[in-house]
């Protein structure tokens, strides 16, 4: 067998692995229902309920911040952050979280808002925010 | 119905609109003659050469022309146009106007059009033979770009976004049918305070000449095929693509140095699809570069090379798809927003693919693709190899980037990946091990053919020497915490720069003309030794554990708790060091937070002090934005931002207005004390001790008679480590007894001399104590990257290496 031919085979493999390591780690977007059938982390879409408690007191824990969220078949869910309050979170017309459940607490390791713009206007902006330093 | 609009200036706008018409129509006109000119046969016939040169001319006039009128509209505040009310504000420094002129889509494409202007002009100077078919090329992709900017109506549909619309044609609103609209838009929206930054000024530029410089070895390369020149477009085209991987490498590294530097996730890499959007090109046209030199050298790799330069400005223009359609939505925080020219993109991206493919199919029976095999042991296989691993990174890239394409083609509805930092690193780091391997071991490879016998030596020599390095580094910086793939990128990275200085080396013995890949590959090296030990080791040193008890649930999850609490003056121990948060500052928007950090040896001495500044922006418009402050030392640096701080500290003032009952909302119901001189108050937060009774005190416009008794208490406070002096009064006057209290805000007291109690040589202190919620903090964030300027200094070298390499090939060049 030539040799270019067994380094084609290599790399069209790589290729492969590649796609199907893609579909494989990609995330699913899906409900609180969802959350509490599976253990593992999902992407859960949904709007911050602007009638229940939004807390976060940074005396008392700089690191714990929680909400209610409706995700988007309505079912609605306390939410554990571990962290700072993202800024306007309150102004937030979408929410996406990425997390699990635990318990009757959906525990987010990333959130991301869409907040209507403050700085131009009939614009949506896009805020996220991490719960843990990005490590490789 | 028509309204006379009053105070408008139109006639910049129409000018510019002008120069837009103008830009598009001579680049269709200069592509059309270039055509023409590269296809006549008639040698002697001049005339459709320097009509697609005037053309040209007249194109890049005219893109000046554009830069001008929008210039002077932003620089004139001529709010009536959207871009100027958008993006600037008569606050805004005249320095910033020019990162404004360039934050929205619109500027940007001016840009990318202006370097391509600047291009194509050095081309009809310099590239001679190759002008007619090359310039084709170029001014097509120049007349794609004026188009984006045309923002005129053809059957219905908008073609392009122009600069030049003006705010009551871009906005719907009542106020727009009133006349004298414009006396009520008395500023504009302002620069976004995160690039009101001199990196939004600089990087712009240099991403964006990156970009443009892409369009050259394309262009080579379709010239090549065209014209039947298959062998001859490669020479020019290495200096060109080496000239475009610098300036596109260093527009990738300012901006993550930008993002390190200025902004807040903590960080100098996340790839963000932004960010891989400029990598994706960078990484393929590397790899051309490569295969380019491969060709030339040996005439092995034609195809590889040919493609590899192709798919590079394709993909450039995708990835101007991706950031400028909207189509990143959900998954990328700055990407564009949609102009509504996502089919216009498509349009651009495939044109330049269906002339790319049908032009290699045309000529595929004639490409001089070798039928005879690479030898195993020579540096044309290898280098090969490398290039391809270099695109197979890339296109794990885009297949990820791409996810809402996918999405998008095949109507399916899969989410990113919830971790894709890991995904991206893990995969990247495969590549870079086999890439950094390949650097090293082609250095001991000659082309054609090597002896294998004194190849496996040296090579293993080298393998052993970086082993053992390898293994010390990885112990001392702790990278073998981390999965085995980034120990052995660490080994390849090290045998790279093993290998390569031994090169480097020998370029001083005589072989300088090696100089430049070696000194390119050393940068690369050092780039992959300190984004690896830096992302990979970096440290919260804020790690807060005093949180309180939120249930199981909450423990259980083994949350990270990265932020840590400061009261203002009450220092914290937070790793290896005492932090206090001191003081405030204000300069302009900006709001410092001065830091103080001590660091303490083993018996509580300080061996070392400074003082950080995060800032953030209290923005009317944004809210709260906060910036780092990063100490830099030679082999680490410490990162500090604000994570969050009261909303009330932004208020300046204190309490002013106030009336008395208010103000004592601010404290816990206060205590009193019996105490004489000498006596010791404790507090909860330190002590007051009264060191003297003034008899002579004075209080600020208000005269006192012979019979009038003013009485002052000396009080030092000592509090966390730090003294404070306060007096309060207590006065008799005209028979009416007053007190006057003293604020100490630093030590969060209010204190006042309430009684004085002569017979049993006493007075009364009433002291006032703020309780926590109503003390100054912020919450911040501490991160401590190690080893990151090996980043930054590989950088460097690798684009000294860059500029060395083009000034050999330019050389070879003129030699033949």
């Amino acid at each position: 067998m030539k040799k270019s031919s067994i380094f084609g085979i290599v790399v069209i493999a790589i290729a492969i692995a590649v796609i199907i390591s893609t579909y494989g780690s990609s995330s699913t977007y899906g409900s609180f229902t969802e959350a509490k059938q599976t253990q593992s982390d999902l992407h859960v879409i949904g709007y911050l309920d602007k009638n229940k408690e939004l807390y976060y007191d940074a005396h008392k824990d700089a690191n714990y911040f929680s909400f209610y969220m409706k995700d988007k078949k309505g079912n609605e869910s306390k939410v554990v952050f571990t962290g700072t309050k993202p800024q306007d979170f309150e102004r937030s017309e979408q929410i996406v979280l990425v997390g699990h459940m635990s318990g009757n607490e959906f525990h987010a390791s990333h959130i991301q808002m869409k907040c209507p713009s403050k700085y131009t206007q009939d614009k949506v902006e896009t805020t996220e925010a991490d719960a843990k330093q990005g490590s490789i | 119905m028509n309204i006379a609009y009053q105070g408008e200036h139109l006639l910049p706008g129409q000018l510019g609109q002008f120069f837009i018409v103008l830009a598009f129509g001579s680049a269709l006109f200069s592509t059309i003659s270039y055509y023409f000119a590269a296809t006549s046969t008639n040698k002697l016939d001049t005339s459709w050469l320097w009509m697609g040169r005037i053309g040209y001319f007249l194109n890049s006039i005219s893109v000046v022309g554009i830069g001008t009128c929008l210039f002077y509209i932003i620089y004139s505040n001529l709010f009536e146009y959207h871009y100027a009310w958008e993006h600037s504000s008569r606050t805004l420094p005249v320095y910033y106007i020019i990162s404004s002129f360039w934050e929205g889509q619109e500027g940007s494409f001016w840009l990318w059009g202006f370097w391509q202007a600047v291009l194509g002009n050095i081309l009809i100077w310099k590239a001679k033979s190759w002008e007619k078919p090359v310039l084709t090329i170029v001014a097509l992709a120049q007349t794609f770009l004026a188009s984006m900017l045309l923002g005129v109506d053809i059957f219905g549909a908008r073609i392009g976004s122009s600069p030049f619309i003006l705010l009551r044609q871009a906005l719907q609103a009542p106020i727009f049918s009133r006349p004298e609209y414009l006396s009520f838009i008395k500023d504009g929206n302002g620069l976004n305070p995160l690039l009101q930054n001199y990196w939004m000024v600089i990087h712009p530029p240099t991403l964006f000449l990156g970009f443009a410089s892409m369009i050259v070895p394309f262009a080579y390369a379709i010239a090549g095929l065209w014209m039947k020149r298959y062998k001859e477009w490669v020479q020019p085209a290495i200096s060109y693509s080496l000239f475009a991987v610098m300036v596109l490498g260093t527009g990738v590294v300012m901006g993550s140095l930008w993002a390190y530097e200025s902004l807040n996730f903590g960080g100098f890499w996340a790839w963000d699809p932004v960010e891989n959007a400029a990598l994706i090109p960078w990484l393929t046209l590397i790899g051309a570069v490569h295969v380019l030199i491969v060709y030339k050298n040996t005439g092995h790799a034609y195809f590889t090379a040919t493609f590899l330069t192709l798919i590079s400005f394709i993909l450039v223009l995708y990835a101007s798809f991706l950031t400028r359609s909207g189509i990143l939505g959900d998954t990328s925080v700055h990407a564009f927003t949609d102009l509504g020219m996502f089919w216009h993109l498509v349009v651009d991206v495939a044109v330049f693919f269906v002339i790319a493919v049908t032009l290699v199919i045309l000529r595929w029976k004639e490409l001089p693709i070798s039928k005879k095999e690479e030898e195993t042991y020579s540096r044309e296989f290898w280098m090969f190899v490398g290039a391809v691993f270099l695109a197979l990174s890339c296109l794990q890239l885009i297949v990820v980037t791409s996810i809402p394409v996918w999405n998008a083609m095949f109507k399916t509805h899969i989410a990113p990946p919830t971790n894709p930092v890991t995904l991206y690193n893990v995969f990247q780091a495969g590549f870079a091990v086999v890439v950094t391997l390949l650097a090293g071991i082609t250095q001991f490879l000659k082309y054609k053919k090597t002896d294998a016998t004194r190849f496996f030596i040296t090579t293993g020599i080298y393998f052993v020497f970086s082993a053992l390095i390898t293994g010390l580094v990885v112990y001392i910086t702790g990278v073998y915490h981390l999965r085995f793939v980034f120990v052995l990128v660490m080994f390849g990275a090290t045998y790279s720069l093993l290998a390569n200085t031994k090169v480097l080396t020998d370029a001083f013995k005589g072989k300088i003309k090696l100089a430049g890949s070696a000194v390119a590959h050393i940068g690369f090296g050092l780039m992959m030794v300190g984004a690896l030990i830096s992302a990979g080791t970096s440290k919260v040193i804020s790690q807060n554990d005093t949180g309180l008890d939120y249930g199981v649930d909450f423990a259980k999850g083994n949350n990270p708790r990265e932020n840590i609490m400061l009261y203002k003056n009450e220092p914290v121990k937070m790793g290896d060091y005492m932090v206090t948060y001191f003081a405030d500052s204000t300069k302009g928007p900006n709001h410092y937070f001065k830091v103080d950090y001590k660091r303490l040896d083993a018996n509580g001495k300080i061996t070392e002090e400074f003082v950080l500044k995060p800032n953030s922006q209290s923005n009317p418009k944004m809210g709260l934005v906060s910036s780092p402050d990063t100490k830099h030392y030679l082999f680490h640096d410490l990162y500090t931002h604000v994570s969050m701080a009261p909303a009330e500290d932004f208020q300046t003032g204190e309490d002013a207005g106030h009336g008395q009952e208010n103000d004592d909302a601010n404290y816990n119901p206060p205590t009193t004390h019996e105490i004489k001189v000498g006596d010791t108050i404790p507090y909860r937060d330190g002590s007051i001790i009264l060191v003297s009774l003034n008899k002579e005190a004075h209080v600020q416009n208000i005269p006192l008679s012979a019979n009038d008794v003013a009485v002052g208490a000396e009080l030092k406070i000592i509090s966390h480590g730090n003294t404070y002096n306060a007096e309060p009064v207590f006065m008799v006057k005209n028979g009416s007894v007053f007190d006057f209290s003293r604020k100490v805000d630093d030590a969060g007291l209010k204190l006042r001399l309430s009684k004085i109690i002569p017979e049993k040589d006493k007075v009364e202190i009433t002291v006032y104590d703020q309780p926590e919620s109503k003390k100054p903090y912020i919450v911040m964030r501490a991160i401590e990257f190690p080893y990151i300027n090996f980043l930054w200094t590989g950088t460097i070298i690798m684009i000294i290496g860059f500029l060395l390499s083009i000034f050999r090939r330019n050389k070879e060049l003129k030699s033949v």
